[in-house]
């Protein structure tokens, strides 16, 4: 019973930390309709932010997050005004120009952190990165819990922004409809660089919150590119309840799967539920919910 | 566009002949794999710069027979098929004369079969799994221990010590890890330890809980881990939060014995040992000097990977000082009788066993003591007295 607890407390409290690097990549992809490979290098660039803050500056990583999010934000609004936008208007026989240059600024972001930083691996020691508190038996990690309920909290403001601001209302009218958005008045080529910003900004979040528990290399953005992919295919293509449903399940598979069939089979547990919901649910969790 | 390539075009063959120095112009070109980007550049990068620290001073002292050095690095991106076109491209493009490096199993495995098929000698200084040398390949020869040999010291430690019972293994799934982890439970039933638990899991995870909660509910007296240093250190980390207490924790190499581990791991990583290879304080001339030399040119420290390459440097280089034709056939024949002292230790291919053309070398037992890593056993080459059991989380 112990272990199992345990291993549920581990899926959830990383679940929620997989649903935040999700919402951000299924709401550019909601908006633009188009999949941001480089969504785990923008991470991997948040992480080293907020190694500079804390190893140079001394600042925490939680207050790091006020200086890692507004970075990545405007990072992300640079990204797509000066190299996603203009392809749009190339007329090309690959409407999926855009995906490639997102693979392309991945790798570009990559080795310009081993340019300044090296390829060593960096991690930070806050007073608080292996303690843990116990209910029973149950050992909870501090920064993982704190990274759990931050996640939650900025979850609910990006529900809060999109359903109740203008702002948001206008993100999901280009993201249902772009001609009729733009009819009614709403500029979409400002709603893209805004949309692709609060995405960078979202896994900044996730990235900061990560890297009390976790170390930091350059190369480090590849497999959160991954993650971030399957939790947007599992919740449904731009749905933002269904990428918190696909990062918990993500979380919670890949914790069973480690605790019960072996942890060397991580991810392919991850992705064998992928792989069952593109055959049995196509379009996702969102099919269930109708968000 | 087209401008840009032809001044590119231009450029690329200047920058080669700038490259080739003092000596004239052809040097013997050695070639060498190794990732230098990826997850394990870090490493690659402790190679290649102890195969450029130990060539330049080949070539500083006059190179060989008269003749320069030219190292050819590739990088495999630390992925067998990259790793399998990379040597490729030196055999047929480079026409190199041997191969070294390599760095992990995986690659090492992939490429040393390209190597016997083409008939280039491809001297192997880290990949470890046993089975790169028990293929009765001529042109494959092995300077490091096979990953079975590791916990060679550890045995003997073991027997002194005498209570420890259980045995818990935990290694990750590559090539290198399922290696060193079938024999080690091989090795524990010859030591008298019940293996309670043997379990993989995939390197670079973000959370070990599930796997030390199940390792925890076991409670065995040793903990045996097969990881690379990331892991290693996530591994201790959540071992202390779970407060999980065996008697003794051992790191199978790799990992654990480098610099980066105590940084990443903290006070996680006090009293845990650790097989290695080789310790700066190793008795083998050279060591120490190699060990200063590199910390004074890169402003880092090196570890054991590093020697590796540094020692292996130094054969090739003998090799091509001995051989009778400037050939790879020549060169595989020379390698075959070598006899030499490195700062590795002593290196002379020899069969035993399943294995071919394999160098013999003790193991050490290492503990990391208040952020410092000492050699503790054997007894006559430790500096300092072991501690064991190890102190309890909550005791210290």
């Amino acid at each position: 019973m112990e272990v199992f607890l345990q291993t549920l407390v581990a899926g959830i409290l990383k679940g929620g930390l997989y649903s935040l690097i999700g919402i951000g990549m299924t709401l550019i992809m909601g908006v633009m309709g188009i999949i941001n490979l480089a969504h785990g290098q923008l991470m991997m660039v948040a992480m080293y932010v907020t190694f500079v803050c804390f190893h140079y500056l001394g600042i925490d990583p939680y207050l790091a997050l006020f200086i890692s999010a507004p970075l990545l934000f405007v990072l992300g609004m640079v990204i797509q005004k000066y190299t996603l936008n203009p392809l749009m208007e190339v007329e090309s026989l690959l409407p999926e120009n855009q995906v490639l240059m997102t693979v392309g600024i991945g790798m570009v972001l990559t080795e310009i952190a081993r340019f300044v930083f090296g390829s060593d691996y960096r991690s930070l020691k806050t007073s608080y990165s292996s303690s843990a508190f116990y209910l029973g038996e149950i050992s909870f990690s501090v920064a993982l819990t704190a990274a759990f309920f931050l996640a939650v909290a900025f979850t609910v403001f990006m529900f809060w922004f999109l359903l109740k601001t203008d702002m948001g209302r206008s993100i999901r009218a280009v993201g249902q409809d772009k001609d009729a958005a733009s009819l009614m008045g709403v500029n979409p080529r400002r709603i893209t660089i805004i949309t692709f910003g609060i995405g960078a900004a979202l896994v900044a979040v996730a990235g900061t919150l990560l890297m009390p528990l976790y170390y930091l290399f350059p190369d480090i953005g590849g497999p959160f590119t991954r993650k971030a992919f399957v939790i947007t295919i599992l919740g449904g293509l731009g749905s933002t309840v269904g990428a918190i449903f696909g990062g918990v399940t993500l979380g919670l598979a890949e914790s069973f799967g480690a605790t019960y069939i072996g942890m060397a089979y991580d991810d392919m547990i991850g992705l064998l539920i992928f792989l069952l919901v593109l055959l049995f649910l196509p379009g996702g969790f969102k099919r269930l919910t109708k968000i | 566009m087209k401008k840009c390539a032809l001044i590119l075009g231009c450029l690329l063959p200047l920058m080669g002949l700038v490259h080739s120095g003092a000596f004239g112009a052809d040097g013997l070109k050695v070639g060498v794999i190794l990732p230098l980007t990826g997850k394990l550049a870090k490493f690659g990068e402790i190679e290649k710069r102890s195969f450029i620290l130990a060539v330049d001073e080949i070539n500083a002292s006059g190179g060989v027979n008269g003749k320069r050095i030219d190292l050819v690095i590739e990088d495999t991106t630390g992925k067998p098929h990259v790793g399998r076109s990379a040597i490729e491209k030196l055999i047929s493009r480079d026409k190199v004369l041997v191969v070294g490096g390599g760095y992990s199993s995986s690659v090492t495995w992939a490429a040393v079969a390209v190597a016997q098929q083409r008939q280039v000698p491809f001297l192997v200084n880290t990949g470890s799994a046993d089975r790169i040398t028990e293929q009765s390949w001529e042109y494959i020869f092995r300077l490091n221990p096979p990953v079975s040999e590791y916990p060679k010291a550890l045995g003997s430690f073991i027997s002194e010590i005498g209570d420890v019972k259980t045995a818990v293994i935990l290694y990750e799934n590559t090539l290198f890890g399922q290696s060193g982890s079938k024999k080690f439970s091989k090795q524990c039933a010859d030591l008298g330890l019940k293996v309670v638990m043997e379990e993989g899991y995939e390197a670079g995870a973000v959370d070990f809980k599930p796997l030390l909660v199940k390792v925890k509910a076991k409670k065995p007296d040793f903990l045996y881990m097969i990881s690379y240093v990331m892991d290693a250190s996530l591994l201790m980390r959540q071992a202390k939060e779970l407060n999980l207490n065996p008697r003794l924790f051992v790191g199978g190499a790799a990992g654990f014995t480098l610099p980066e581990f105590q940084k990443n791991a903290g006070d996680a990583s006090d009293y845990v040992f650790s097989a290695t290879l080789w310790t700066p304080s190793v008795p083998y001339p050279g060591a120490k000097a190699y060990y200063d030399k590199f910390a004074a040119t890169y402003g880092c420290p090196t570890e054991y990977h590093g020697a590796e390459a540094y020692a292996a440097m130094y054969v090739m280089a003998d090799a091509l000082k001995r051989a009778t034709s400037l050939t790879p056939k020549g060169l595989r024949d020379a390698l075959a009788t070598t006899d030499m002292m490195t700062a590795f230790g002593p290196v002379k291919f020899v069969a035993y066993d399943k294995k071919t053309q394999q160098n013999r070398l003790p193991t050490f037992l290492v503990q990391w003591l208040h952020g410092n890593l000492e050699t503790v056993w054997p007894k006559d080459v430790a500096t300092a007295k072991y501690v064991y059991p190890v102190p309890k989380w909550n005791e210290r």
